[in-house]
């Protein structure tokens, strides 16, 4: 299996080869296009209360896509939903990915993703909800953002603070604390942060460039109000 | 590298991520192999005088090994529970005596957070249990929070709606009969704080209802229906008895649920208002709950008695009624009758000290044949 991010920037795509039988796992949704020889299933990843449990939990999919290359070696297109950029990341069977919810796009067949639960305030606070998604495993991963993705690399007890809302991946050697922006209650409301996140290296974290939450608000301020 | 990797390797020359490395434990400490990088550091064994032993990790369930001077300082993390055991077994007792302590601190987190979301999950459930178990007090207390001048406006606005469009009677023997009865009945009752306002509507259905705020209206068809004075006087002490117990606003709460009680103990019962709009809640078809009507009744024939009027009336007027009846009178559909509500009835009226009757001063035949000037029952 190859990926190549095509067009880089706001609107990617990830072409991914697949050689014959291989497959990969791709958020409900993702195909743009795919070759004859590409059959699409839909399957529900670590069966059906997995399956459950990932979508009552973590609010992502129920199911996957399997694109599997039956009839021979195809290729697929792969696109996310929203607006931002496409990363790949090689998953060597030791490194491990803490993913928010609407961050994963893809994985080749050896990916294992399961949900974690997280603890009582960083799942109040951290802005992801009380579960997120471990991603472990060997071969290629593909993550999307909203926004620009930015990669943020920690050395062993390097400090960095994220806002929770910014958060797309990190890597589970890193620890991160939830904390108030500012030193007052009040002052963390109106610096418009809130809470953020106090990570601690060694590990990469993934942040995107915007916040879907704000963005939300943003827009819905233009959408006219029916009587 | 062919073995498969079990560790991280974070250090200068490795990338941020961490490179993946295997690594072995002997007797002479951890032999680690890392693909890619110099030969300086593959193959190299650390003797474990030279390790400090830490948990790290979002969860903190990683074993750290460190070793080396900064900046060539090599970390290691680990979960593969394999190795974990291995470097248990292996380790000397106080780097094992390290890794214990570390152990216990991933202990305590996770019991910590097992805690944490048990006393969540506990507080959510309890919360849930109060407000199934509680909800009948929680009612009560938003009900006493309702200033009465608040609650005479929504009685007074829904029965002036309603009045608007009924064939009212002003006047006549009738309407006088229903005042005298409901002054006699008002006048026993101890620290009324409302004026009681009953108005007489020409109507075949044999129906009477209560609003809150001291708001009542009695259809003709029902004192046609009646056969006493006192048995209408039932009826009207029954409803004076809702009023007065604010069994409406009550209603009005536990229809709105949980939204309207909050809206009131934080001290904001005009907010009310607009809830009952939101929800549509019509006053004249709100029905009483069961034990509502329970104790109207109760406290009904209590009144009566006070009142010096024979509350035997009350219950043959309820019996008759559903005897004849059978669900098709209006005031029955609301107040359902039921052999047993009855005989709670005759039971009260058994237990009640017998008092000197005073009848009413009126011919209920007259106010009958005054009626009857207005359309008929049906027979």
């Amino acid at each position: 299996m190859k990926s190549e991010i095509l067009y880089p920037g706001a609107f990617p795509m990830v072409r991914v080869e697949l050689a014959a039988r291989e497959h990969i796992k791709a958020e409900s949704g993702a195909m743009v296009s795919a070759s004859p020889t590409i059959d699409i299933e839909s399957k529900m990843e670590g069966g059906f209360l997995g399956a459950l449990s990932r979508k009552l939990l973590t609010g992502e999919k129920f199911f996957f896509q399997t694109l599997r290359a039956n009839r021979g070696a195809g290729e697929v297109l792969l696109a996310p939903t929203v607006p931002g950029e496409i990363v790949v990341l090689e998953l060597d069977g030791v490194n491990e990915y803490l993913v928010q919810k609407d961050g994963f796009l893809a994985g080749a067949e050896t990916v294992k993703i399961e949900s974690q639960m997280q603890s009582f305030s960083r799942g109040l606070l951290g802005g992801e909800g009380f579960f997120i998604l471990k991603i472990s495993g060997t071969g290629p991963l593909i993550l999307n953002s909203f926004g620009a993705i930015h990669k943020v690399e920690l050395k062993p007890e390097q400090e960095y603070i994220v806002d929770n809302s910014h958060l797309v991946a990190w890597s589970s050697t890193t620890s991160y604390n939830i904390e108030r922006a500012a030193s007052g209650w009040v002052a963390s409301f109106t610096s418009g942060e809130g809470f953020v996140c106090r990570f601690r290296g060694p590990g990469v974290v993934y942040i995107q460039s915007r916040n879907p939450g704000s963005f939300g608000a943003w827009i819905r301020q233009f959408i006219p109000v029916s009587e | 590298m062919t073995v498969v990797p079990n560790a991280l390797c974070f250090g200068a020359e490795f990338p941020s991520a961490g490179a993946a490395c295997h690594v072995e434990v002997s007797s002479r400490g951890l032999t680690l192999h890392v693909e890619g990088c110099s030969p300086e550091t593959d193959g190299i064994t650390v003797p474990f005088s030279s390790l400090t032993v830490s948990v790290g990790g979002l969860d903190h369930d990683q074993l750290v090994l460190r070793w080396g001077k900064e900046p060539s300082t090599l970390t290691l993390y680990v979960k593969d529970s394999v190795l974990i055991r291995k470097f248990r077994e292996t380790a000397p007792p106080d780097l094992t005596h390290h890794f214990d302590a570390a152990a216990d601190t991933v202990r305590q987190a996770r019991a910590h957070r097992r805690r944490t979301w048990g006393i969540v999950v506990g507080s959510l459930g309890t919360l849930a249990l109060f407000l199934w178990l509680g909800s009948d007090w929680l009612v009560d207390l938003s009900v006493s929070r309702i200033p009465i001048e608040w609650e005479q406006k929504l009685g007074e606005s829904a029965y002036r709606d309603f009045l608007a469009q009924q064939d009212v009677m002003k006047e006549g023997p009738a309407v006088a009969a229903v005042n005298d009865m409901t002054q006699r009945l008002t006048s026993r009752v101890t620290s009324n704080p409302y004026t009681f306002e009953v108005t007489v509507v020409k109507s075949d259905s044999v129906n009477a209802f209560a609003l809150p705020g001291g708001y009542i209206v009695v259809f003709s068809g029902l004192m046609k229906k009646a056969e006493s004075g006192e048995e209408v006087a039932g009826v009207l002490s029954h409803e004076v008895n809702h009023v007065l117990l604010r069994h409406g606003l009550g209603r009005i709460v536990k229809t709105l649920g949980l939204a309207a009680v909050v809206t009131i103990l934080v001290g904001d019962p005009q907010g009310l208002a607009g809830l009952m709009k939101q929800v549509g809640l019509e006053l004249v078809t709100l029905k009483f709950g069961r034990a509502q009507e329970t104790e109207a009744d109760l406290t009904g024939l209590q009144l009566l008695q006070r009142a010096k009027i024979d509350p035997a009336g009350m219950i043959r007027f309820f019996e008759r009624l559903s005897e004849r009846d059978q669900g098709q009178t209006e005031w029955l559909s609301t107040h359902p009758m039921s052999a047993t509500r009855a005989e709670r009835l005759k039971v009260e009226l058994a237990s009640l000290p017998k008092t000197t009757l005073e009848p009413f001063p009126f011919d209920w035949k007259k106010i009958q044949e005054s009626l009857s000037g207005e359309p008929m029952a049906a027979p």
